[in-house]
């Protein structure tokens, strides 16, 4: 077993999941009806885009396979904050959709977690953030409510 | 041309064409925002607005954005937008050694300059494109749709496979909903909400909005120290006769190149630039402070926006993921782009038209003599702003129907969007292939209707041009890697930036 760097691992990783994808893309055609009034069919530009992503992802697979594994790679840089804005953001999705979490109440506190994440835990930037996420949430409030009628949450 | 004039300057019209320009340049002076994001994030708001309003607010933007990279990249080293990376070449330096004002002022003539000569060409070519386009049948728009996916794919950056990886994973996400031909439910797997499939706009905010505050999250707490510039920017009219030459040949570049899609402003101004410098009796100066360097990277992105526009108004094929957008901002107000636009349409088409002329001399007025306060706008900590955008992306995918759905598909093709930037598979074939993908589909179900079989495709000359040439592009890298086997890489212009 050769040694597979960074990067080869990803390209796989990809091509996994693109294959995986396009199996879905297969399942699904599989139900549908065979062509009465047309040539085609409705199944048929799902089966050749999953037969397509399946020959592509093999394609990047064996050109990353392919490619110089000794290369000397920079350490890749974690997302960590990424990842917690990531979490952060479902977490305030989740809020509104499936606890109903008014949206005055959550938009703040997602605002202030966020930005905090994003920049320096400290009283000052937690007192600038709350003071912009409410501020935001209630002129974003006011438009939706009082101008195009929509309410969130 | 007139009557769309005077309904351009309906005070509502100005005053969103205002607006949007103005916003583009702060948006495409901070770098890590693009125009791209600040467009899609707006489009929710234009809703309930007027088609003509909703589409100046757009343009405005479009033409502020592209322009606005430029102050960073003059003073910082640090390209607003990539349209605007080829200016750090020389406008930096220019900077550095005691130039800025000369820097933006040059940066700002050309973007102006740009915009204005492909506009000639957007106001002159578009109604006789939209007449030859007239003679377009399923078999031609096909064959367009599979040409501008397989050049797309080519230019992007990386490897061709990853190029049509993307462009082929864009187009299956657009298959899931109700297919229009039998009136049944396609891939939704039992799941009434996803009948009406997966929509443009949350795809867009959450493949471009998202994954990009998502990657910026990591450094957004590192403020920009800036000088802004303390002097009037000169202009001369001797400027004109001086850098006329290169302003008209890189307009002429970057409207060809706005033609084509795939190829964004970014690329439009390397070409610009590197035909300059060969073209020039002291290349050697060019990347030390040289101002036609500045001029042709800035005339160049600024022309493509214009060359863009025609491809999107005469045939509905959008270029770029900015022109995606508008293409569904237009749909989206009953629109639909394409060669009979000219005929139902008419004064708005004309407006649209307009509205970029208009745009390019606001972007001039508003870059010159704002220029100092948008150095200092431009310093604002992205921790501050990111967030915002986030509460901007989770509202405007409700407000489009109000579906929680929407909000939940932002988040999911913003992982998406993540997933593929960091695996380095191009999101302007996603994005493209998920908005032709139903065009590329209808046409071809029709064309086999009519004709029986695929070589129906062969009877029209036309399609048989766009197959070829689809083909061809398809087949080139591999041709052109099998002729310089063996040989050493040389010339070029080093993009990278450190």
């Amino acid at each position: 077993m050769p040694h597979l760097t960074r990067r080869t691992i990803g390209d796989l990783t990809l091509c996994a999941l693109v294959i995986a994808g396009s199996s879905i893309l297969f399942i699904g055609a599989a139900t549908l009806p065979a062509p009465r009034f047309e040539p085609m069919g409705s199944a048929a530009v799902p089966r050749i885009l999953g037969g397509l992503l399946i020959i592509l992802s093999l394609v990047v697979a064996v050109q990353s396979l392919r490619a110089p594994q000794d290369e000397a790679e920079p350490p890749a840089a974690i997302p960590f904050r990424g990842t917690l804005v990531l979490v952060t953001l479902i977490a305030y999705v989740a809020a509104l959709d499936v606890l109903r979490v008014p949206f005055l109440i959550a938009t703040p506190v997602f605002v202030v977690v966020s930005g905090l994440i994003m920049s320096h835990l400290s009283f000052r930037n937690a007192f600038m953030f709350s003071a912009l996420g409410l501020g935001v949430t209630f002129l974003v409030d006011l438009v939706l409510t009082k101008f195009l009628y929509i309410t969130i949450g | 041309m007139l009557d769309a004039f005077s309904l351009l300057f309906q005070w509502q019209n100005l005053a969103f064409l205002v607006l949007g320009t103005g916003l583009g340049i702060v948006v495409g002076a901070i770098p890590g925002l693009t125009a791209t994001m600040l467009i899609a994030l707006t489009l929710p708001l234009t809703f309930h607005m007027d088609p003509v309003s909703a589409v100046t607010l757009l343009i405005g933007e479009y033409v502020g954005g592209i322009s606005g990279g430029l102050i960073t990249a003059i003073l910082l080293r640090m390209p607003g937008t990539p349209a605007s990376i080829v200016t750090t070449f020389d406008g930096y330096p220019m900077s550095q050694s005691g130039r800025p004002e000369r820097a933006l002022a040059l940066g700002i003539m050309a973007s102006v300059v740009g915009g204005v000569i492909s506009w000639m060409f957007l106001a002159g070519m578009s109604p006789s494109l939209a007449r030859f386009a007239l003679q377009f049948g399923p078999w031609e728009y096909f064959t367009l749709v599979l040409m501008a996916l397989v050049m797309l794919a080519v230019l992007a950056q990386g490897s061709l496979a990853k190029g049509l990886m993307g462009a082929a994973l864009g187009m299956a996400f657009a298959l899931p909903g109700i297919d229009s031909s039998i009136g049944q439910a396609r891939l939704t797997f039992g799941s009434s909400t996803l009948l009406s499939g997966f929509g443009l706009l949350p795809v867009l905010i959450g493949a471009f909005a998202i994954s990009q505050v998502l990657r910026d999250a990591n450094g957004a707490n590192t403020a920009l120290k800036i000088d802004p510039p303390k002097k009037r920017l000169p202009v001369y009219w001797s400027d004109i006769r001086t850098h006329g030459p290169n302003m008209l040949r890189s307009s002429l570049i970057g409207t060809w190149i706005g033609l084509l899609p795939g190829i964004g402003g970014n690329i439009a101004a390397l070409v610009s630039y590197s035909t300059t410098k060969q073209l020039s009796k002291t290349p050697e100066k060019f990347g030390t402070g040289h101002e036609p360097g500045v001029v042709s990277g800035e005339t160049a992105n600024n022309a493509s926006i214009g060359g863009a526009l025609i491809p999107l108004i005469t045939m509905g094929i959008p270029g770029s993921p900015i022109d995606a957008i508008l293409l569904s901002a237009l749909i989206m107000h009953n629109i639909q782009p394409g060669p009979m636009l000219f005929l139902t349409n008419g004064d708005f088409v004309w407006a649209l038209i307009a509205a970029y002329l208009v745009a390019n001399v606001l972007m001039f007025f508003t870059m010159r003599y704002s220029v100092g306060l948008l150095a200092k706008v431009v310093t604002v900590d992205r921790a501050v702003l990111l967030p915002l955008i986030f509460v901007c992306c989770v509202v405007g995918a409700f407000a489009l129907s109000n579906r929680i759905f929407d909000v939940w598909v932002v988040v999911a093709f913003g992982i998406v969007g993540f997933v593929m930037e960091r695996a380095k598979v191009p999101l302007g074939p996603f994005v493209i292939g998920f908005v032709l993908a139903p065009l590329f589909e209808t046409e071809l179900r029709a064309g086999l209707q009519t004709s029986g079989s695929f070589m129906g495709l062969f009877t029209r000359p036309i399609a048989t041009a766009f197959f070829v040439a689809a083909i061809a592009m398809l087949f080139w890298p591999a041709v052109q890697a099998w002729r310089h086997r063996g040989r050493p890489v040389t010339g070029g212009v080093d993009t990278t930036m450190d």
